[in-house]
């Protein structure tokens, strides 16, 4: 009695006719979307981050990478209920005997079932990263969580090609259908769920609907309110929060020392050392420009300062890519390059002050990059260097 | 049929692209970890969650009256998709001393006062539904 109880269920120990292609076909279109969203967005993103860019990176709109990231981030959340549903209606193929006997086929169903291990193994895997990310919340201690996301969203899209390649034929016709044909249903799926078919579909688009709203607020202002479970209030020093703080970055001596100078190296000579009275001194310049994180939040600021195109003038510099260096003395981001466009661009500032008072230390005091259209790591805090070719 | 397959390729040319940035740009101890990973969410998936949800949905076939299943397995869809997008915030291992901008929001006592307002419109739902139908029977 006991061995027969702990046997493996088969796929007729489901008798619901809810878990059926119909359902999937459904609630994983919608998931596709997502998918296809969350993987042209971060490829965005990263392309963004790179160091330099043999297709320029646009500076407008300036609010571009926050649309991008924002969507990155909530298309990702609104996955993660989509594809709970979707693999609960489906559950009871996991259970399928394999076709022992016929190789042929045995061969084919241990690819197909492969390619969905692979696929289920990398969603997973992406959207719980991705999820961890958003809240700073790093429990792995090897891997990099920036190079393995982005050679698993490959892995995931390939897989997710193969996957409708596989099953175009049955998606057409399941979706062609009404809801409620049993065409394509299991043989044992022969009661009725608690719900109809048609209420489940919808049950799961308004829960990844209420995920989005619980969470989007850290990108759109105006759902702060109801973004309860968002990761940030929005609040912060100047209206905008903090993603490390000068404390984490170890410059709270060397930023507030008397002894700060930015310098400016013009073909690797020295070619101007600036106070921050020597900066207030120059012309001053207010532009409206978002901080927008790779982790999704994103916030409107009033930054005042002087044009970076003014100060490398000023200089004798001429345009071209800025290497530019921050007090912080680790981290992959402390020296990155700012592409000639946006050094360029007259709403790229050296800022001094946010929402009309001099800058927070956690926000880059005594003076920070920024710029539009840049992902918010690459608008670098505590300025120590910047660099041209001559 | 020529279509499907070259879309198969094509996704399976951009998996092995993949898989070479994942061994080309990180160390073998990093694999390892990536693998423990990988294989980790489907476990906690496809064992832990799914038993825990084929659980609640025998208890919920046996236990609760028929017009209480309907709001019963809305609230588990929509309360469980919140629930586990909301993990991190809630477990908070990112909450950090020197940044008080991050995670800055009372989450637990959040999902308390969702959970308790989930159940009591399940509990409101299904004792109105029980009454009507008994009311037109």
């Amino acid at each position: 009695m006991v061995t027969s109880r702990l046997r493996l269920p088969t796929p007729d120990s489901f008798t619901s006719r809810l878990r059926s292609p119909a359902v999937a076909a459904r609630v994983g279109l919608w998931l596709g979307l997502c998918f296809a969203t969350c993987f042209v967005t971060g490829l965005v993103s990263h392309y963004a981050q790179q160091p330099t860019h043999p297709i320029p990176f646009p500076t407008s709109p300036s609010w571009g990478y926050r649309l991008t990231q924002g969507l990155h981030v909530t298309t990702g959340v609104a996955a993660i209920p989509l594809l709970l549903v979707k693999l609960w209606s489906v559950l009871p193929r996991l259970f399928e005997a394999p076709p022992l006997g016929d190789p042929r086929r045995l061969l084919l169903t241990a690819l197909e079932r492969g390619s969905i291990a692979v696929l289920v193994a990398a969603s997973v895997f992406q959207l719980a990263t991705g999820l961890l990310n958003a809240a700073q919340w790093y429990p792995w201690t090897t891997f990099s969580f920036r190079t393995t996301h982005y050679a698993l969203a490959w892995i995931a899209i390939g897989a997710l090609l193969v996957h409708v390649a596989v099953k175009l034929p049955l998606i057409r016709d399941v979706l062609a259908r009404d809801i409620d044909d049993t065409a394509h249903d299991r043989p044992g799926a022969r009661e009725a769920g608690a719900l109809s078919r048609r209420a489940l579909v919808r049950t799961t688009f308004a829960a990844a609907g209420v995920a989005v709203l619980a969470t989007a607020g850290g990108t759109v202002p105006w759902l702060r309110r109801v973004s309860v479970f968002a990761t940030r209030t929005g609040e912060g020093p100047g209206g905008v929060p903090i993603n490390k703080s000068a404390t984490a970055a170890g410059v709270e001596e060397s930023a507030t020392s008397p002894d700060w100078r930015l310098e400016v190296v013009v073909g690797g000579t020295v070619a101007a050392v600036l106070s921050l009275d020597d900066l207030r001194a120059m012309p001053q310049h207010t532009v409206d420009l978002p901080i927008a994180c790779v982790e999704g939040w994103s916030a409107q600021g009033t930054w005042s300062g002087v044009r970076l195109v003014d100060l490398l003038r000023s200089a004798g510099a001429r345009a071209g890519d800025v290497v530019v260096t921050s007090l912080q003395r680790a981290g992959a981001f402390r020296r990155t390059t700012l592409p000639a466009n946006f050094a360029a661009d007259a709403r790229t500032l050296v800022a001094l002050d946010l929402a009309g008072e001099p800058l927070a230390l956690d926000h880059g005091f005594p003076c920070r990059l920024i710029a539009p259209d840049r992902p918010g790591v690459l608008q670098t805090k505590w300025l120590a260097r910047l660099e041209v070719d001559g | 049929m020529r279509a499907r397959l070259l879309l198969a390729a094509a996704g399976a040319g951009l998996a092995l692209y993949g898989l070479a940035l994942l061994l080309t740009r990180q160390e073998p101890r990093q694999w390892l970890e990536v693998a423990l990973w990988l294989g980790a969410g489907v476990v906690a998936h496809d064992v832990l969650l799914s038993a825990l949800v084929v659980g609640a949905g025998l208890l919920g076939s046996r236990l609760l009256p028929a017009s209480w299943r309907a709001p019963a397995a809305i609230a588990l869809v929509v309360w469980g998709g919140l629930s586990v997008v909301a993990v991190p915030v809630l477990v908070g291992g990112g909450v950090r001393a020197d940044n008080p901008t991050l995670l800055d929001r009372p989450y637990i006592a959040t999902w308390w006062v969702v959970s308790a307002t989930v159940v009591l419109l399940v509990a409101v739902t299904g004792f109105l539904r029980t009454r009507r139908a008994h009311g037109e029977g």
